[in-house]
C-alpha cells in the first residue's frame, strides 16, 4: 500500500508540473503580448510606447519567459497568488473569501448526486427493461443533455414567476447564517447534482447488472439469503468502485461546471470570480485560477485512486 | 463441431468476414436495420439530421433578418408574429434560434473533425509504436486532461481572443486526449493479433500496416467517440458564448442569446431563455441518442470502453 500511494503522489507532483507549464504556455506564451489580452485589440492601439514600456516592467513582462515562469511558479509556491489588475484585492484573499462557497455547492452536489442516482440505478438494474427502467433511463440520457446552466436559469424564472421568490445575492459563510448561506448554495447544488446524478446512474446500473451475474451473488441466494441483503451488503459494495472513480471524475467536471451555473444563479463564489476574470480579460487572474481548478482536480483524483486502493485489495497488490 | 469450434475460440478473426459482409450491404438495406434494431436512436437521428438541414437552409428557414431591429416590436412575448417573441432591440427570437443552430453545429463539427481526429491518429501511432514515444505521448495526454473541459476551452480562447476560429481550437483540443486514449487502447490489442504479425513478417512498411490493417478496424470506436463528442462540443460552444467567450456577438449562437438575456433587465423574459436552451437539449440530445444507436449497432462490446 505504501509504495503505491508513493507512487501515485510522485505522478501526481510531476502532474502538476506539467500543468503548471501547460498553464503558462497557454495563458502568457499563447496571446503573444499580454498587454493585448489585457486591453483588447482596440485599447493597446491607444496605448502610447512609454505607458507599453512602463506596464511591460511593472508586470515583469520583459524578462525572459523562463524567468518569467519559475518566477510564477515561486509565487505560488510562496502561497502569493498575485493581484488582479483591475481590482485591490489580492487573489488569494478572495480565494479564501470565495472559494468555500463554491467548495460547499460542489460537495453538496456530489451528496445529492448519489442519493438521486444510486436509487434510481438499483430500481433499474433489479428490473431491466421494465418501465422503470426504461423511464429513467430517459431521464438520465435527457439530463446528460439539458446545460447546468440553462436549468438554473429556469430554476431562477420559475422560483420568481410561482413563489416571487429571489435568493439572496450575498453569500455568508456557513458558520455565521446557515439559513441564508443554504438558500444561496442550494440551486446550484441541485443543477450540478441532477446533471452528476445522471452520469452516476447510468454507470451504476450498468456496474449492478454485471455484479448481479457474477457467481458469488448466486452462491449467497442458493445459501437461502433473501434478495434485499444480497443486494445491499453483496451486490452494491462491489458495484459501486467504479462509481467512486466516476465520481471523483465528475467532481471536477462540477467545478468547472459551476463557472457558467454561478453567473445562471448570481451565486458569489470562485465560480462567477472565474466568469469575472474572462470577462475583464484578466490574464493573471485567469493564470492563477485555472492552475488551482486543474491542481484541485488531480488532487481529487489522487484521493479517489487511493480510496479505492484502500477499497480494493486487487489493485494496491498489482 | 470441428468447424464451429474455432469460430467461438476466436471471435475476433472471424469478425472481419462479418465487417467485409456489412459493406457489401446497400445504404438502405444498412438503413432499415438500424431502424428496425434501435427505433428510438433512428428517430432522433432524424430529428439530427432535421437540425442540420435547418442550419443548412437557416436564410430561406428564417422569417425575418436575425440582426434586424424592429423597434416597434421590443420585448414583446411569444405572438402571431413572432411565433418565439421578440427580444430587447427587437430582433426575432425565431429567427435567430435558426441561425444559431449554424454557430453551433459549425463549431462542434469543426472541433470534432480537428480535435477527435487528431487525437484519433495520435492515439493510433503511439499504441503502434510504443516505446518512449508513447510514454511521452501519454503523459501529455495526461497532462492535458487534467483540466476539466470547459476550464481548458475557456483558457485557449481568452488567450487567442474571442473569434470564430478561435472557439474551434478551444473545444478541439480539449477533444485530443479521449481520441488518444480511445484509440490507443484500441491499436494495443490489435497490433498484437496474428494477421497484423502475418503482414509485418511478408515486409510491409509502418505504414501500410497502419494505414491498410489498423486504420479500418478504428473506424468504428472513432465513429461512435465522434457522434458522442459533437454533443459534448455544442455544450461547451453553448457555455463559451454564455460565459462571453464564445464567438463574440452579434452573431446569433445559442449561448450569445442566453446571455443576452441577462442584460434584457432585472428580470429575464422566459421566452428569452426557453428557446435557445430547448435547441441546445433537443440538438445534444439528438446526437447523443444517435450515438448511442451507431454504437449498439457497430460493437456492443464497445459500450464500456467509450
Amino acid at each position: 500500500m505504501y509504495s503505491y500511494i508513493i507512487r501515485r503522489l510522485a505522478f501526481g507532483a510531476l502532474t502538476v508540473i506539467g500543468v503548471s507549464i501547460i498553464v503558462f504556455l497557454v495563458l502568457r506564451v499563447l496571446p503573444g503580448d499580454p498587454l493585448v489580452a489585457l486591453f483588447g485589440p482596440e485599447g493597446f492601439t491607444k496605448l502610447s510606447e512609454a505607458e507599453r514600456a512602463r506596464y511591460m516592467a511593472d508586470l515583469g513582462l520583459s524578462d525572459p519567459l523562463a524567468v518569467q515562469y519559475l518566477r510564477w511558479v515561486g509565487d505560488i509556491a510562496r502561497g502569493n497568488f498575485g493581484r488582479s489588475f483591475f481590482r485591490a484585492e489580492s487573489v488569494g484573499e478572495m480565494i479564501l473569501r470565495r472559494g468555500p462557497l463554491t467548495a460547499e455547492i460542489a460537495m453538496l452536489s456530489v451528496i445529492l448526486s448519489w442519493l438521486v442516482g444510486i436509487p434510481v440505478a438499483i430500481v433499474s438494474a433489479l428490473r431491466p427493461n421494465s418501465l422503470g427502467d426504461n423511464v429513467s433511463r430517459f431521464l438520465s440520457i435527457l439530463f446528460l443533455a439539458v446545460p447546468g446552466f440553462w436549468l438554473g436559469m429556469l430554476i431562477v424564472l420559475a422560483a420568481l414567476f410561482l413563489f416571487g421568490y429571489r435568493a439572496p445575492l450575498t453569500g455568508p459563510s456557513l458558520l455565521a447564517d446557515p439559513w441564508s448561506n443554504l438558500q444561496v448554495v442550494i440551486g446550484p447544488a441541485v443543477v450540478l447534482g441532477l446533471g452528476q446524478a445522471a452520469y452516476i446512474a447510468r454507470m451504476a446500473r450498468s456496474s449492478l447488472l454485471e455484479v448481479i451475474r457474477e457467481d458469488y451473488v448466486r452462491t449467497a441466494r442458493a445459501k437461502g439469503l433473501s434478495r434485499r441483503p444480497v443486494i445491499t451488503f453483496h451486490a452494491l459494495p462491489n458495484a459501486l468502485l467504479p462509481v467512486i472513480t466516476l465520481s471523483g471524475i465528475l467532481l471536477g467536471f462540477v467545478l468547472a461546471g459551476s463557472i457558467p451555473v454561478e453567473r445562471a444563479f448570481g451565486t458569489p463564489g470562485l465560480g462567477y470570480a472565474m466568469f469575472t476574470a474572462v470577462s475583464e480579460r484578466d490574464v493573471f487572474v485567469m493564470q492563477n485560477l485555472v492552475f488551482l481548478y486543474a491542481v484541485v482536480f488531480v488532487l481529487l483524483n489522487i484521493l479517489v485512486d487511493l480510496t479505492i486502493a484502500w477499497l480494493d485489495p486487487r489493485i494496491r497488490y498489482r | 463441431m470441428t468447424v464451429t469450434e474455432p469460430e467461438a475460440a476466436y471471435p475476433v478473426e472471424t469478425a472481419a468476414p462479418a465487417i467485409e459482409r456489412s459493406r457489401q450491404r446497400s445504404v438502405t438495406g444498412g438503413m432499415r436495420s438500424f431502424i428496425r434494431r434501435s427505433p428510438l436512436s433512428a428517430f432522433w437521428g432524424c430529428i439530427a439530421a432535421a437540425v442540420i438541414l435547418m442550419a443548412l437552409a437557416a436564410p430561406v428557414l428564417a422569417p425575418y433578418e436575425p440582426l434586424k431591429s424592429d423597434f416597434r416590436a421590443m420585448s414583446k412575448p411569444p405572438n402571431e408574429r413572432h411565433y418565439f417573441g421578440t427580444d430587447q432591440i427587437g430582433r426575432d427570437v425565431l429567427s435567430r434560434v435558426i441561425h444559431g443552430s449554424r454557430a453551433s453545429l459549425a463549431v462542434a463539427f469543426g472541433a470534432v473533425l480537428f480535435g477527435t481526429t487528431l487525437g484519433a491518429l495520435w492515439g493510433l501511432a503511439s499504441g503502434y509504436f510504443g516505446g518512449r514515444f508513447d510514454i511521452l505521448s501519454q503523459r501529455i495526454i495526461e497532462f492535458l486532461q487534467s483540466f476539466p473541459d470547459l476550464i481548458l476551452a475557456m483558457a485557449i480562447a481568452m488567450a487567442l481572443g474571442a473569434g470564430f476560429g478561435t472557439v474551434i481550437v478551444a473545444i478541439a483540443i480539449t477533444r485530443i486526449p479521449f481520441g488518444g486514449r480511445v484509440i490507443r487502447a484500441v491499436v494495443l490489442s490489435l497490433k498484437e493479433l496474428s494477421y497484423v504479425e502475418a503482414a509485418r513478417g511478408l515486409g510491409a512498411s509502418h505504414l501500410r500496416i497502419m494505414a491498410r490493417h489498423i486504420l479500418p478496424q478504428c473506424v468504428a470506436p472513432y465513429l461512435i467517440l465522434a457522434t458522442t463528442h459533437l454533443g459534448v462540443a455544442i455544450i461547451i460552444e453553448a457555455a463559451l458564448g454564455f460565459l462571453g467567450v464564445g464567438i463574440p456577438p452579434p452573431t446569433p449562437t445559442w449561448g450569445n442569446m442566453l446571455a443576452d438575456s441577462l442584460n434584457a433587465g432585472l428580470i429575464p423574459p422566459w421566452w428569452l431563455v426557453l428557446f435557445p436552451g430547448l435547441a441546445i437539449t433537443i440538438t445534444v440530445l439528438a446526437f447523443n441518442l444517435l450515438g448511442d444507436g451507431i454504437r449498439d449497432m457497430l460493437d456492443p462490446r464497445l459500450r464500456r470502453a467509450v
